[in-house]
């Protein structure tokens, strides 16, 4: 009963129109001028510092970006994006990079603050034993401040900026950077690849155990700019790494994009997961504003009996245009997929997962919810392939949709393509409201409508909700205690 | 598309042919000028390919390279006994019947003795027979290319009239049959209208007279509306030597409180293409699709579904049981759309696979869209081979391989097959199911 007031209390502090997060900061950024050309990209290699190598690798996604046109497959709506009228790069002024927290503008640390990022040791989930989460935090484009990065070296893992890690460790870089997103994956990814700012590096030798998860968090700021993030995660041989993202964004009347690229490398026996809980700004009430979300997050199972799980749960962004992908390429190899996506007010999500069987034995699960209320429209789209060659691939697949009104919408698009006779496929996809028999039980037992309607969408999501990392939940039942309000009676 | 397109082979023979038998195609001057109409949709949208997302998994712009001559005006000799044989377990059911031969109704083969209650009328008389028989040549708007193709070149078939109230207390079977060593194209549309709260069950056969052609094409559209309070039993039967190519529309319309009861089976075909499209216009109505598919060799066999929940309070059904060996290919695609206002809606689809060989494949894209909040819709989809513990189960119990596996695919498909509700037909189809699998090697 209490746990059920707690979610009320949290649904009506979340609504899209008194977005929590959206304030802004007054710090000295630096910018490149608008638009986008070979020498944009050349400025931000310069800015950054980056060898020869990234810069050829840069204006060799630049040249197939020009070649590509937007995909218009999704069922997503949106004015077209003028590209040269974005910025793409915004770095704090302080490019010396701070030695410790005390060094860090007090109002960056005051953001981080406001957005209740336990960036300090002490701040770190108080009470959790054992649990620590190393936090490289990005403001804007360039990574400010990594902590526990001591720690986390003594155990081998790096986990740092990419920056840092073109200079630090080029090799590793140059080995797995585009190789599960190549360059010319799709526009967004091309985009990405010309003109990313930064992004985190994550590499966890053979036969570790990272020793706490790994989190970043993602702010955009600056007004008018594109952040272009780049993640590259690799476990070797044996190794577990959990990587948390969570994301929210100033509130803004023009839209702002974000197209991120993702990369996860598993070898032999090692497993990565990766959560995300997103929390854009997604627009007032009349659909004016937000971000856009344009993602590419792919994980390869490269090797033997490696695991990659994705679960997600995304409540913001005007528009999400984001399908995080395994690629079962070991053989026994196994993906997993698990979605919250809540849509309100005028939001667009048309989200997914693609599972490849390619391995033998391999399997894989998605369990995806959407909630849809409001005016907006929620899409599954998803792919589950056997290849010739993956024998014994199993898939399982539910897809389930909660409506709350009569004005948004819901919708499964899913691909099963089953090209070898082993592969064992299954699938299913419900669409619904909320039962009146269940509302009615509720009632009867005196709790009021909203809680009843906040007690189902919490027993909806739960599935998911408990692959979610110790440390996200508390953030995670904030978002969750999703904006319903006055989405109900 | 921003790419220039070249034709094909195919679709210039089809855009241009055109001229050449025009004049020999039932109609008069409007029926004439509706046929050219189609063929300029048709010319403009080209055979339908991979890019386009309805028909991503059958390249039928690939898969169909050349078009055959357009069977118009046909003399090829059939007997009775012919027919008898060519419908195989079909010709056991008490049924009158009107049949064509490429595309032409044969008076001679046909028998509509028992069909008094109605009005059966081949197309080609309808065509040149009233004001508005153009209207017989509807193509949904023109996106769709093997409408339009069809509508262009249609030769005959059967325009049938179930007056209000009535019964027909038998199924009427429409006969299409491909004879002739000449391979052709036919092509054949039915008009079906079955008045307010009437009865009846139409049943669509193609087949193939033994010793002709084993190549062929064929584009079969046809239209039923069902009016209010109507009950309709439609299926269709295609059965062939696994060469033919097969392109077939079902428009189905259905008013307030009526019923229709659709059902699909398809074997022996080398590609077939089946797209169902159906709208509820009316509050109350029941739908409920099934069918069965079985291929082999290098068959490749398309199921479309469209289920348009337009207005409240509909019922959907579809049940699709596919069973595919050696490099065979089947699809589904099913697309069930929740209109805003339709409230109510209760829709659930399922669209099942038996793989009977390493090389199989299924590809199946079951689709939501959903805008109305008070629904229950569900779907569901599955592929897989036969279980290993069933055959131990039956084997152990000392039922030989070829028997344990015939038993188990034959109940796999027998769910769908039960929803044949006349007796004979359902019986007819079993058996025409057991022929197949006298084919299937272990």
């Amino acid at each position: 009963m209490a746990a059920v007031q707690e979610t009320i209390e949290q649904v009506k502090k979340i609504d899209v129109d008194q977005y929590k997060y959206g304030f802004e900061t007054a710090i000295e950024t630096v910018k490149a001028p608008k638009g986008l050309n070979e020498d944009i990209v050349r400025y931000i290699s310069e800015k950054k510092g980056e060898p020869a190598w990234m810069l050829e690798w840069r204006l060799d996604a630049y040249e197939r970006w020009l070649t590509m046109s937007e995909p218009t497959w999704a069922k997503v709506n949106y004015p077209k994006i003028d590209f040269q009228e974005l910025h793409y790069y915004a770095a704090p002024k302080s490019t010396e990079g701070p030695k410790s927290l005390d060094e860090v503008d007090p109002e960056l640390l005051e953001t981080y603050a406001k957005l209740g990022i336990p960036l300090k040791e002490q701040a770190i989930l108080a009470g959790v034993e054992g649990a620590r989460v190393a936090v490289d935090a990005v403001f804007d484009s360039v990574s400010v401040v990594t902590t526990f990065k001591k720690e986390l070296a003594k155990a081998g893992v790096i986990f740092c900026s990419i920056s840092e890690a073109m200079r630090e460790h080029p090799e590793l870089v140059k080995k797995y950077l585009g190789s599960v997103v190549p360059k010319s994956d799709n526009f967004y990814a091309a985009l990405n690849s010309a003109v990313f700012s930064d992004g985190s590096f994550v590499y966890i030798p053979e036969g570790v155990r990272c020793p706490m998860e790994l989190s970043t968090y993602f702010r955009i700021n600056e007004k008018n700019t594109g952040q272009f993030e780049r993640t590259l995660i690799i476990a070797d041989k044996g190794a577990y790494v959990s990587y948390l993202e969570g994301c929210t964004a100033p509130m803004r009347d023009e839209h702002q994009l974000h197209a991120a690229v993702v990369e996860l490398i598993a070898l032999d026996d090692a497993e990565i997961k990766y959560s995300t809980v997103q929390n854009w700004y997604p627009g007032d009430k009349n659909g004016k504003g937000g971000v856009y979300n344009f993602v590419t997050k792919r994980g390869d199972c490269r090797g033997k009996r490696s695991k990659i799980s994705w679960t997600q749960v995304e409540t913001g962004s005007a528009i999400t245009w984001k399908y995080p992908s395994c690629i079962l390429r070991g053989d026994e190899s196994r993906g997993e997929f698990y979605s919250i996506a809540v849509s309100n007010g005028y939001q667009q999500v048309d989200s997914g997962t693609k599972m490849i069987h390619l391995g033998k034995n391999t399997t894989s699960r998605i369990i995806s919810k959407g909630i849809a209320a409001g005016h907006s429209e929620n899409t599954y789209r998803g792919l589950v392939s056997a290849h010739r060659k993956a024998t014994n691939a199993r898939n399982f697949t539910a897809c389930d949709s909660l409506l709350i009104g009569d004005k948004c919408g819901a919708h499964t698009v899913p691909y099963i393509e089953a090209k070898n006779a082993s592969a064992h496929f299954e699938h299913e996809a419900t669409t619904s409201k909320i039962s009146e028999d269940v509302l009615f039980y509720c009632r009867q037992r005196g709790l009021s409508e909203e809680e009843a309607v906040a007690l189902v969408v919490n027993g909806f999501v739960r599935e998911v909700l408990q692959h979610l990392p110790m440390e996200f939940m508390a953030e995670t039942q904030k978002l969750i205690g999703i904006s319903l309000e006055g989405s109900v009676g | 598309m921003n790419v220039a397109v070249i034709k094909t082979k195919a679709e210039t023979t089809l855009s241009e042919g055109f001229g050449q038998v025009a004049e020999r195609l039932p109609g008069g001057a409007d029926v004439q000028q509706a046929r050219e109409d189609a063929l300029g949709r048709f010319a403009s949208l080209g055979l339908p390919h991979r890019r386009i997302e309805e028909w991503k998994y059958t390249d039928l712009r690939n898969a169909m390279k050349e078009a055959l001559p357009v069977a118009v005006a046909d003399e090829a000799k059939v007997t009775i006994a012919d027919i008898i044989v060519a419908l195989g377990p079909l010709a056991q059911l008490d049924a009158p019947r009107i049949v064509l031969v490429n595309g032409r109704y044969r008076r001679e083969l046909s028998n509509l003795a028992d069909a008094s209650s109605i009005a059966v009328e081949p197309l080609s008389q309808a065509l040149v027979g009233s004001d508005g028989a153009a209207g017989l040549l509807s193509d949904s708007g023109g996106d769709n290319a093997i409408l339009a193709l069809n509508a262009a070149y249609v030769t005959d078939g059967a325009v049938i009239d179930v007056p209000a109230g009535a019964t027909l207390e038998k199924p009427l079977l429409v006969v299409h049959s491909r004879a002739g060593v000449e391979p052709r194209f036919a092509v054949g549309r039915n008009v079906i209208h079955i008045g307010e709260a009437a009865t009846a069950t139409v049943v669509e056969v193609f087949v193939t007279v033994p010793g002709s052609a084993t190549e062929g094409q064929v584009n079969t559209a046809s239209e039923v509306l069902v009016g209010a309070g109507a009950t309709a039993r439609h299926v269709k039967i295609a059965v062939d030597a696994g060469k033919v190519t097969h392109l077939a529309n079902w428009t189905v319309e259905m008013e307030k409180d009526s019923v229709y009861r659709g059902f699909q089976f398809t074997s022996g075909v080398g590609l077939a293409r089946n797209e169902i499209r159906a709208t509820f216009k009316g509050e109350g109505a029941k739908l409920d699709i099934s069918g069965i598919f079985l291929a082999r060799g290098t068959e490749h066999i398309d199921t479309t579904l469209f289920v348009d929940h337009a207005v409240p309070h509909g019922e959907s059904r579809e049940l699709f049981k596919g069973v595919l060996d050696d490099t065979a290919r089947g699809i589904f695609q099913g697309k069930v759309i929740v209109r805003r206002d339709a409230q109510k809606t209760d829709g659930k689809q399922m669209a099942q696979a038996l793989m009977l060989s390493e090389d199989a494949e299924f590809d199946s894209k079951p689709e939501l869209e959903i805008y109305a909040d008070d629904v229950v819709c569900g779907h569901g989809s599955t592929s897989a081979q036969l279980d290993d513990d069933l055959m131990f189960y039956l084997r152990a119990r000392g039922i030989p391989k070829e028997e344990a596996r015939a038993l188990l695919i034959q109940s796999f498909i027998g769910e769908a097959i039960d929803k044949i509700e006349h007796d004979g037909l359902r019986e007819a189809l079993a058996e025409q199911a057991r022929i197949w699998l006298l084919g299937v090697g272990v």
